[in-house]
């Protein structure tokens, strides 16, 4: 396998790299503000409730009757349905990379940690594991554990714990190798000790920066599941579900998706926004994929 | 292997723990002689340990069981879909080494110039779209205004632009960084200098000398990144209607037949790990200075 990361590919590209950081964070924050502001009055700056139908007023274009970005098949106002989005996208994804960075945290601990074979067993399992296409695993376990809000967040959290493992688990050696690691394991201190206040204190900004990554990852897969009809169940309003009404009424109404395509969009470049922000303010290159 | 026992024995258990599977494949009418009697076909009467050894046991020989479906072989099924995904993934991969080498060189190669930085930037935030959006805009472009192309099923070479394309997307942008950032430490290298000195132009450069060094980091990304772009042709077959496999795994989730979803994992993980042999002997032909080290 070649050894060629992309890490700090952003950074080449940005000579003086510690100004592309505030830049990058500035247009961040203010992505998230948007986000904010249309998670919590984003149903009221609607004026419609998302759940209700009106069915002579079916397939409206943008702007007819008041409706911001027009109606879908069941008269449902989609400004309204894409705010509540906000509501039910977010959580998901974020419980999600909550349940994947602490399995993903605790795994990668335990395997910089350790040496002998439990490094180089968990290290093995996860180069393999790294590379199996994450959404046919979780489609996998959707089959099993069933739809909705809880079973979504388990099977993303459950596929995407590897990505924080690998590259917690390079952090940890990293940190390991510390003077102040040294001094304190010479002056006695027991390891779990040493794990939760050096060795946690010293993978944070790594364990934040991932977050960020993931979380906009983990945003994308749960509106491709909901796309599929996986994810969610159907009355949800979620940005997938949506995306997959707009398809079926592509030809009557192809505005339908502009709505939740650009909700998605605007969630994960903020995210990543954030994250890429962060990575080159704190100067290191974390996210190698 | 160890990675199709592992997902295996995890989706035995998360099965088993959520729920008798003879009460999934019965229905809910059935009476309790019927229970009984589909216990004892699908061994479900045996105690758990047995029906894990077996069932791993199965499993190590690629034998999946037939579709709860269908009733024909889980594997067969499967192996029958595999052409057309392959087929839909080799022109995203093709599709995505001639547009990243290009583009990637036009990026890379003067990378601090004004439209260079937009043009990063464009990549930048291209990657912040999902596939499936991309897949959608295409459709509305080509099939719906333009009605230029097909937008369902496999009719043929022309039916086959849009799904690869928006397959490509799925790994596009990361594939064009990756390059821009390559070429721009090439161009840097010393027979780049030297090439230079010696009167070679600066296309001649470009082409003869940089780009087949890149050539190699592109290729062992899309290999690692090979298991995202089968995770993209989930989706693109949906959208596209495309007979491959992950429509099949799709409708076998929404259908509850396990052994096809077992058999599409473990198909998927042996292609994987394939795809990344295939590139692991690819790359010591493209470049020379690895073909020592081979062992």
């Amino acid at each position: 396998m070649s050894s060629s990361q992309p890490g700090g590919i952003t950074r080449r590209f940005l000579p003086h790299s510690r100004l592309g950081a505030p830049a990058l964070l500035i247009a961040g924050f203010l992505g998230l503000a948007v986000v904010i502001v249309l998670t919590v009055w984003g149903q009221s700056i609607a004026g419609f409730d998302p759940g209700k139908q009106n069915l002579t007023d079916r397939l409206l274009p943008p702007g007819a009757d008041g409706h911001l970005l027009g109606t879908d098949k069941l008269g449902k106002d989609i400004f309204a349905r894409v705010a509540a989005g906000f509501r039910w996208s977010i959580p998901v994804a974020l419980l999600a990379t909550a349940i994947s960075a602490s399995i993903g945290t605790t795994i990668g601990v335990i395997a910089g940690w350790n040496e002998g074979w439990i490094r180089s067993s968990l290290s093995r399992f996860m180069e393999v594991a790294i590379s199996f296409p994450y959404l046919v695993l979780a489609v996998a376990i959707i089959g099993v554990v069933g739809r909705g809000f809880f079973a979504l967040s388990l099977s993303l959290g459950l596929v995407a714990w590897v990505s924080f493992a690998r590259v917690i688990y390079a952090e940890t050696r990293r940190v390991k190798e510390r003077e102040y690691v040294m001094a304190a394991r010479l002056m006695g201190m027991g390891a779990l000790r040493i794990i939760l206040t050096y060795i946690g204190r010293g993978i944070r900004p790594t364990l934040v920066v991932m977050c960020a990554f993931i979380f906009a990852d983990l945003l994308v897969a749960e509106a491709g599941l909901s796309f599929l009809g996986l994810g969610a169940s159907l009355r949800d309003p979620t940005w997938g579900n949506m995306l997959s009404d707009s398809r079926i009424n592509l030809f009557e109404a192809p505005w339908m998706m502009y709505g939740p395509a650009s909700a998605v969009i605007l969630t994960v470049l903020t995210a990543n926004m954030i994250g890429d922000g962060l990575l080159q303010y704190w100067g290191r290159g974390t996210h190698q994929q | 292997m160890i990675l199709v026992v592992s997902i295996s024995t995890l989706l035995f258990f998360m099965l088993r723990v959520t729920g008798d599977p003879a009460l999934v494949l019965a229905g809910d009418l059935s009476t309790d002689e019927d229970l009984a009697r589909i216990r004892s076909f699908y061994g479900l009467d045996k105690p758990l340990i047995i029906q894990y050894i077996l069932f791993i046991w199965q499993a190590l020989r690629l034998n999946f069981g037939k579709s709860l479906v269908s009733f024909e072989d889980a594997m067969g099924l499967v192996l029958e879909k595999m052409p057309a995904t392959v087929e839909l993934a080799l022109a995203a991969i093709l599709l995505n080494l001639v547009v990243a080498l290009l583009v990637g060189a036009w990026l890379g190669y003067r990378p601090q110039r004004i439209d260079r930085r937009i043009g990063l930037f464009g990549v930048l935030v291209s990657q912040g779209i999902p596939g499936f959006v991309i897949g959608l805009i295409l459709i509305q472009v080509f099939a719906v205004h333009l009605k230029v192309l097909p937008s369902i099923g496999n009719q043929g070479l022309h039916s086959l632009i849009l799904p690869s394309i928006t397959l490509a997307s799925f790994m596009l942008p990361r594939v064009i960084r990756l390059t821009a950032a390559n070429v721009d430490e090439a161009m840097r290298e010393d027979y780049v200098r030297t090439a230079r000195a010696s009167g070679a132009t600066s296309r001649i450069v470009l082409f003869r000398h940089v780009l087949p060094n890149t050539l190699v980091g592109t290729l062992a990304l899309i290999g690692v990144q090979f298991g995202f772009l089968l995770s993209g042709s989930l989706i693109t077959e949906t959208l596209f209607a495309w007979p491959g496999v992950g429509l099949q795994l799709i409708e076998a989730v929404r259908a509850l037949d396990f052994p096809v979803v077992q058999a599409t994992v473990a198909v998927v993980a042996v292609l994987v790990f394939v795809v990344q042999a295939v590139v692991d002997a690819l790359i010591p032909l493209v470049d020379p200075r690895l073909r020592s080290r081979r062992v």
